[in-house]
């Protein structure tokens, strides 16, 4: 079958689209549980169990967003770009800052020899930008400036704040189903009635921190495909980003043990082998790029 | 009594729905005119560069007189241009110039390997993807205003401010490649 051409926009339109109705499942999951809840254990226990997930999970959560650049770039212990070393990438991501008019974010380069890089910062204000000396080095200038077009891209649609607020209200139904499943030993006296509830609470309890991570890992990937069809708005030539792919493919490399699980979405190419479910296949990824 | 209040209600949301297109229009806008100036800026910078390069280019090879004198004329053309699209087909003009500058560059060994003029060209090259990339965000700007002139509601809004249609910045292929330099 002939592939239909898309066009970004589109392409960027349609992700925003199903971002957005996979925070409305997530969502939902939230609200049913609350509701099971307070059938299964009378309202006063749902609005404690309620309110310290909430202030647990904000709170957390909230002191990583403030801290997110610092934290990304602390934990694969990244270090500034020089200016005068680094020339060809200060002034490639120069260039992309024009063309999508954001800020300049600050430019960080890790040690590896993987082919990779990534994005983090609240917003365009704060933003930073990181790459390995792999890419810097096998990559050339219309590769590495597809991949850093990505990485603006995701600078560009706010994923921070977005994956932010997912892991958010992921966090709090994980908490919720803990805080569910610990109460049941304190409870005194069996009302039959409520028992057909505890048991859909139980089940509940189990089942929706997994059916969460499994729609917020949905979300990571179309992000990354988001972001790839911003890199293209920006540089409007899809085979730099293409090449860059089909040479990560090739390229074979430890993964990284400095990446922990926890800034493994952020990155251009999954730096972690066995966790493929934040980022979509390459292979997924390039022929949605050929497409366009 | 409850009918005034939601009266009042909704006579304050359409109140904000005015002023949330009135400032929509207002920062398109300016976003339009923002990456306008940003086109100057980067062609201002490509221009600065050039008597730099023909101080370096006259050491290695002063008997390319057509060759220099070509990027000095379209550099001149290029200051002295107005408006947005006389610019960039001066632009044009001189990055013509300038290529032929670079052909003949390759027939000088030492020019060649000039830290000087390498870092030249290497500005040179890395500004002209700036104007591009310029001239693609001026255009984008205006996609998205043109886009909110002519969809509704947005559409009605612009008839009531008075907001019209931008025209995109067209350079057509045959000015692209109106040099020839003469040997």
């Amino acid at each position: 079958m002939e592939p239909v051409r898309v066009d970004f926009r589109d392409q960027i339109a349609r992700n925003k689209r199903n971002s957005f109705f996979l925070m409305a499942i997530i969502f939902a999951v939230f609200v049913l549980f609350g509701y099971i809840i307070s059938l299964a254990m009378g309202e006063g226990w749902f609005f404690i169990i309620m309110i310290i997930a909430i202030i647990f999970s904000i709170g957390y959560i909230l002191v990583s967003y403030y801290n997110s650049d610092k934290i990304a770039v602390a934990s694969v212990g990244a270090k500034k770009a020089n200016r005068n070393e680094y020339k060809q990438y200060y002034s490639l991501v120069e260039g992309l800052t024009i063309a999508s008019g954001m800020p300049m974010p600050k430019l960080y380069v890790m040690k590896s020899g993987q082919i990779n890089a990534f994005a983090s910062g609240r917003d365009p204000q704060h933003a930073v930008v990181c790459v390995t000396e792999g890419a810097l080095e096998k990559l050339d200038k219309r590769e590495l400036e597809g991949v850093l077009a990505h990485e603006l891209g995701h600078v560009a649609s706010y994923d921070m704040r977005y994956m932010t607020l997912v892991a958010v209200m992921v966090g709090m139904i994980a908490i919720i189903s803990q805080i569910f499943l610990r109460s049941l030993w304190f409870r005194s006296g069996n009302d039959r009635d409520k028992m057909i509830f505890i048991i859909i609470g139980v089940v509940m309890a189990i089942l929706a921190p997994i059916v969460v991570y499994i729609v917020q890992m949905a979300i990571s990937r179309k992000r990354e495909f988001t972001a790839d069809a911003s890199a293209v708005k920006f540089t409007r030539y899809p085979n730099g980003l293409i090449n860059a792919l089909k040479k990560i493919q090739k390229d074979v490399v430890e993964p990284e043990k400095r990446v922990s699980k926890a800034v493994a979405p952020l990155f251009f190419s999954n730096p972690l082998k066995g966790l493929s479910s934040t980022h979509p296949s390459i292979e997924k990824r390039i022929s949605a790029l050929e497409r366009m | 009594m409850l009918w005034l209040w939601i009266l009042i209600g909704m006579g304050i949301v359409v109140v904000f729905v005015f002023f949330i297109y009135y400032n929509r229009f207002a920062v398109l806008g300016n976003r339009i005119d923002n990456s306008l100036s940003q086109i100057h800026v980067q062609l201002k910078r490509r221009a600065d560069l050039i008597p730099n390069l023909i101080e370096t280019v006259k050491g290695f090879a002063k008997h390319e007189k057509a060759a220099i004198k070509a990027v000095t004329d379209a550099r001149k053309a290029l200051v002295g241009a107005k408006g947005v699209e006389e610019k960039v087909k001066a632009d044009n003009q001189l990055e013509s110039a300038l290529k032929t500058i670079f052909a003949i560059a390759e027939g000088y060994p030492d020019l060649k390997a000039n830290t000087n003029f390498l870092e030249l060209q290497r500005e040179l090259s890395s500004t002209e993807d700036r104007v591009a990339y310029a001239r693609q965000f001026y255009n984008d700007s205006i996609l998205s205003y043109n886009n909110l002139c002519i969809t509704m509601p947005g559409a009605f809004f612009a008839k009531l401010y008075g907001k019209k249609e931008r025209k995109y910045l067209q350079i057509t292929e045959a000015e692209k490649k109106k040099v020839d330099v003469k040997f």
